[in-house]
C-alpha cells in the first residue's frame, strides 16, 4: 500500500469548558487518507467533524495524538516544517461569502498563496491565476472583479481556485455546498468530482449530508460525540451499515422520492445528543441506541475490523 | 370541503420590484401543502403576507387571503392580532431565536392562550407531552437556553398549536436541526396535522422534506408559482422544466456515485432583471421567443395539476 497523504492517530481536541470539565470535541479519532482518495466525514452538528478538519489544517492545536501529512509529523513540528506542510494541505470552507475578502479582487485572492510563497509574480502570476480560474469554470477576465459581483456558486468556485493554487496533496472541504442553493449545489459537486479525477488529489470531505457524501467520496467515516463509530468503503457503508447510529442516520435522511420515502421503515432515534463535556460512560451512543445492553453502558467498545468496515460497537455482528 | 386557507393572486412589491407575482393556492383542513423553492423565490414573504407580518419596506400590491372563507385582507390590525396565534399560527426556522430568552417554556405556551400560566398549567403540561417533551413537569419551568434546538422547536410547535388554529404556517421548521431530530419533528407535525385537522403550509427548500410530508406541492421560482399539484405526481413526472431540472440536480442515495448531476445553468434573476416573459427563460433549455416575450399563465394539466410553462407538454 502507498503511504497515506494524511494519517491521523488517536487525535483529541479538548476545549476548556465553562464549568470546569473540558469539552471533548474530538476524543481519540484515527483514520488515514490514501493518495487520490476522497474520505467523507459525516455526523450531526457538535459531533466534532469540523474540529477534526480544523486540526488537520492547523487551525486548532490537538490536545493529544498525531497528525502526519505526507509522512511528516505535524504536532510539535518546527515552524519551518509546519510552513512547508501547510502548502500541501488547503481548505475550502462552507460559506464562500465570508471566506473571501470583499476588498480583494478575485485575481488577488486566487494569486495570494503563490505570491506569499514567492512562487510566481508579475505576468507569470497573472497567467497562473487565469489558468486556475479556467480550471474551476470561470473566465480569466473575472480576475479583475470583486467577490460581490459573483453569485454564491461562483464565489465557491473562486474559493476552490484559491485552494488549488499551490497544487495541494490534500484538499480539506468543510461543508462546501451546504450554504449553496439546491440548483447551484450540483454545479459545485460536479466540479469537485471532476477535479478529483483530473488532478488525482486526495481530499477530506466533511458534511452532514449523506447523499452528498455518497456522491463524492470513496470511503466514509461516521462520527458521533467526538469519536468515530464506523469507517467503511462507500458502497459497504450504504449497503450494510454496521453501527446502529449509521443505520439511524441513513433512515433519517428524507429522500426526494415520495414513494420510497413513505415506504421506509420509521425508526426514529429517541432523545438528543448528550453534551461533549459530560459524555455518557461506555459507548457514548448507548443513551439513544435501541440495541443497548448493560455492557454498552459500562464498557467502551473497541475500534475493530468487521468485514470491509471498521466499527465501534459491541453488537455489530448481531445487527447484520 | 371548504379550504381552511385560500390565497388568491397575492402580489408583493419592494419599491418597484415585483417580488411576488400573483401567487395563489389553497389548503384543506388536515392537509400539508409544501411551498418549495430556493432562497429569494418569495416563499417566506408569502407566509409573512398571509400573517400580515411583512417588513415595512414590503407592500402588498394585490390579491386576497381567505381564512375559512372569510376575506381577511382588509381586516384592521386589531382584528388581525386576535387571529394570530389563535386561528392561524406560525413557526420559524431558528427555534432558539424565536423564543424569548427571559420567559419560561410554560409562560410561552400560556401566552398563546392569553391566560396566566397558573390557570392553564394542566393544559400546558398536556400539550408538552403531546409534542413529545419528556418530563414536562420539569421542562415547563425551564428557560429556552436550557433546551436543545429540537426541544425548542417542540416548544414552538406547542405554542402554535395549543389554541387549535385552523392554519399553521411552518417556515423551514427543520432546516436548523440535525437529520435525526428533523425526522422526529416531521413525524410530529404530520401526526398533529392529521389528529387536529390543521391545514399546514410548510415552507422548505428541501425536496426530501417535501417527499416525506407534503400532500400537495407548490413549486415557486423567482416570485411566481411554476407548478402545483399532488406530491406523487410532481415527483414522478414534473410538468415544469424548473422542477424537472431541480429534481435531477439532487444527489440521491440510489444514484451512481460520482456521476454527473444535471445542472441548472446560470443563476436566479434578481428582481431588477425580471423581464416581461417567463422568469425561468434565461436558464431554461426549452425557452424560445414566446417564453421571453410573454408570461406563461398557470394552465390546467388535466391531472389535478397546474403548470406555468408554454412547453409543459414537451417534457418527457
Amino acid at each position: 500500500m502507498t503511504a497515506p497523504v494524511l494519517e491521523v492517530t488517536d487525535l483529541a481536541v479538548h476545549f476548556p469548558g465553562r464549568t470546569g470539565a473540558p469539552v471533548r470535541a474530538v476524543d481519540g479519532v484515527s483514520f488515514a487518507v490514501a493518495p487520490g482518495e476522497t474520505l467523507g466525514l459525516v455526523g450531526e452538528s457538535g459531533c466534532g467533524k469540523s474540529t477534526v478538519s480544523n486540526a488537520v489544517v492547523g487551525l486548532v492545536p490537538p490536545t493529544r495524538g498525531s497528525l502526519r501529512v505526507m509522512g511528516t509529523e505535524m504536532t510539535g513540528a518546527t515552524r519551518a516544517t509546519k510552513h512547508d506542510i501547510r502548502a500541501r494541505v488547503q481548505m475550502v470552507f462552507q460559506d464562500p461569502v465570508t471566506s473571501l475578502n470583499p476588498r480583494m479582487s478575485v485575481g488577488a485572492a486566487v494569486g495570494e498563496p503563490l505570491l506569499v510563497r514567492g512562487l510566481a509574480s508579475g505576468a507569470a502570476l497573472r497567467a497562473r491565476v487565469s489558468e486556475l480560474l479556467e480550471e474551476v469554470g470561470l473566465r480569466p477576465e473575472h480576475a479583475q472583479r470583486y467577490p460581490h459581483q459573483f453569485s454564491g456558486g461562483q464565489r465557491q468556485r473562486i474559493v476552490i481556485a484559491r485552494a488549488l493554487a499551490l497544487r495541494p496533496d490534500l484538499l480539506v472541504c468543510d461543508e462546501p455546498v451546504s450554504a449553496l442553493d439546491v440548483s447551484v449545489r450540483a454545479q459545485i459537486l460536479n466540479l469537485l468530482v471532476e477535479l478529483q479525477q483530473r488532478r488525482g488529489m486526495a481530499s477530506l470531505f466533511v458534511s452532514h449530508d449523506l447523499a452528498v457524501v455518497r456522491h463524492v467520496c470513496d470511503r466514509v467515516a461516521v462520527m458521533y460525540l467526538g469519536r468515530l463509530v464506523e469507517l467503511a468503503p462507500r458502497d459497504a457503508l450504504f449497503a450494510t451499515p454496521r453501527h446502529p447510529y449509521t443505520r439511524a442516520l441513513l433512515a433519517a435522511v428524507p429522500e426526494p422520492d415520495p414513494v420510497a420515502q413513505r415506504a421506509k421503515p420509521r425508526v426514529p432515534l429517541a432523545g438528543e445528543i448528550p453534551s461533549p463535556s459530560n459524555p455518557p460512560p461506555g459507548c457514548t451512543f448507548h443513551t439513544r441506541c435501541p440495541f443497548a445492553t448493560e455492557r454498552c453502558r459500562q464498557e467502551v467498545p473497541a475500534w475493530r475490523p468487521l468485514g470491509e468496515s471498521m466499527v465501534a460497537c459491541h453488537h455489530a455482528e448481531t445487527l447484520a | 370541503m371548504q379550504p381552511a386557507l385560500i390565497v388568491e393572486n397575492l402580489s408583493l412589491a419592494l419599491g418597484r420590484a415585483n417580488l411576488v407575482d400573483s401567487v395563489g393556492f389553497s389548503v384543506a383542513p388536515g392537509e400539508v401543502l409544501a411551498l418549495v423553492g430556493e432562497s429569494g423565490c418569495g416563499k417566506s414573504v408569502t407566509a409573512q403576507a398571509i400573517m400580515r407580518l411583512l417588513a415595512p419596506a414590503l407592500r402588498q400590491t394585490g390579491g386576497r387571503v381567505l381564512l375559512a372563507g372569510q376575506d381577511i385582507t382588509a381586516l384592521p390590525e386589531r382584528a388581525m392580532r386576535a387571529l394570530r396565534g389563535q386561528a392561524m399560527s406560525m413557526i420559524f426556522q431558528e427555534p432558539q431565536a424565536a423564543l424569548d430568552p427571559l420567559a419560561t417554556v410554560g409562560t410561552h405556551i400560556a401566552e398563546a392562550l392569553r391566560r396566566p400560566l397558573r390557570d392553564v398549567r394542566d393544559q400546558v403540561l398536556q400539550m408538552l407531552a403531546e409534542v413529545g417533551i419528556s418530563d414536562p413537569a420539569r421542562r415547563i419551568d425551564q428557560y429556552p437556553f436550557e433546551l436543545s434546538g429540537g426541544m425548542c422547536q417542540r416548544v414552538m410547535i406547542a405554542c402554535a398549536l395549543i389554541s387549535r388554529p385552523a392554519v399553521l404556517l411552518a417556515d423551514e421548521p427543520t432546516t436548523a436541526l440535525d437529520v435525526t431530530i428533523q425526522a422526529q419533528i416531521l413525524d410530529l407535525l404530520r401526526r398533529l396535522a392529521a389528529e387536529r385537522r390543521t391545514a399546514v403550509v410548510l415552507i422548505t427548500h428541501d425536496m426530501g422534506v417535501v417527499a416525506d410530508i407534503a400532500d400537495r406541492v407548490a413549486v415557486m421560482y423567482a416570485g411566481r408559482i411554476a407548478e402545483t399539484g399532488p406530491t406523487a405526481q410532481i415527483f414522478a413526472r414534473p410538468r415544469h422544466p424548473y422542477t424537472s431540472l431541480l429534481l435531477a440536480s439532487i444527489p440521491r442515495l440510489t444514484d451512481a456515485p460520482k456521476s454527473t448531476l444535471a445542472v441548472i445553468e446560470g443563476r436566479v434573476p434578481t428582481p431588477a432583471e425580471f423581464g416581461p416573459g417567463c422568469r425561468f427563460a434565461s436558464r431554461c433549455p426549452l425557452a424560445d421567443d414566446t417564453c421571453r416575450a410573454a408570461t406563461p399563465p398557470l394552465r390546467d394539466m388535466a391531472d389535478g395539476r397546474l403548470s406555468a410553462c408554454f412547453h409543459a407538454e414537451q417534457l418527457p
